[in-house]
């Protein structure tokens, strides 16, 4: 099976409508490790989709920043804490949305894209950390936050081909 | 973390075997690291060429590594895999590291013979 074989939503479908393509929902403690398997076990179940190899790496680097941003910063590295995600495959995207009930994004908005250029600093001066939201922007369209009912959800989407 | 140390000469030749270097093991990745490089003074290669993912707490975890040699030693890296390499030019740390096709490629550049 490869992505060209995944069905595109009909004609009269409802919007956001039900099961087009590949789909498929996953609830995982938050913890790093855990993040690991899931993230493992979703490039697997992909490659198997025929899902061009790129894009896979790019989903999961992107889905990586994400739910290191939510273990460590939403649930604060506490061990714990329920992250729901969901993947699915249509209409030439990657289609994610996380989950979690932790703490709201500071300010109630997605943190900006912090760029760097490391060449211009001195060694002790080189960044250890905050990459995680310019790989996300600049690897992902539809980015969206919301916040309601104590509940964070984050959506986007990865492009396939090219 | 399952990091071995071959000498090369004057050059510490380091494997990474995991492939992957995540948040799961990036603190693992620089206790290992620290632990390896103590008691030597050389260059080090760090090869990558196992590592077919790297997240930017994996690269934090290499660039705290590359602080902890100081200016006094330099951290090469060689063998990135498509992954590893594209996460270097998109964060653009492939500006601060040397970084070579493969193991022999970065011996060479120490004037190293691979069979040194």
């Amino acid at each position: 099976m490869s992505v060209r074989d995944l069905p595109s939503p009909r004609q009269g479908d409802p919007p956001g409508g039900t099961a087009l393509g590949w789909a498929c929902t996953r609830r995982f403690e938050a913890q790093p490790a855990l993040v690991s398997v899931e993230l493992l076990g979703l490039n697997q179940t992909l490659i198997q989709l025929g899902l061009p190899i790129e894009q896979l790496f790019t989903l999961e680097l992107v889905l990586a920043e994400v739910l290191n941003n939510v273990v460590e910063h939403a649930y604060q590295d506490r061990g714990e804490g329920r992250i729901e995600l969901s993947v699915s495959v249509h209409d030439g995207f990657i289609h994610c949305g996380v989950t979690d009930f932790g703490a709201p994004m500071p300010g109630g908005a997605l943190p900006p894209a912090r760029r760097h250029s490391p060449e211009a600093l001195a060694l002790q001066d080189l960044p250890e950390g905050s990459f995680g939201w310019a790989l996300i922007r600049d690897l992902t369209t539809g980015l969206d936050y919301s916040r309601d009912e104590g509940i964070n959800r984050l959506s986007f989407r990865i492009t396939l081909g090219d | 973390m399952d990091i071995t140390l071959e000498p090369k000469g004057p050059i510490a030749l380091l494997h990474v075997v995991p492939d992957r270097i995540d948040a799961s093991v990036a603190i693992q990745f620089k206790d290992r690291f620290r632990d390896l490089v103590r008691d030597w003074d050389g260059p080090v290669v760090l090869d990558l060429q196992n590592v077919t993912f790297l997240d930017s707490s994996g690269l934090g975890a290499v660039v705290a590594a590359r602080k902890l040699l100081g200016e006094g030693r330099q951290l090469d890296l060689s063998g990135l895999t498509p992954a590893v390499d594209k996460v270097m030019r998109l964060t653009r740390m492939n500006q601060v590291f040397p970084i070579h096709g493969s193991v022999e490629d970065a011996l060479a550049a120490h004037g190293v013979a691979p069979a040194a």
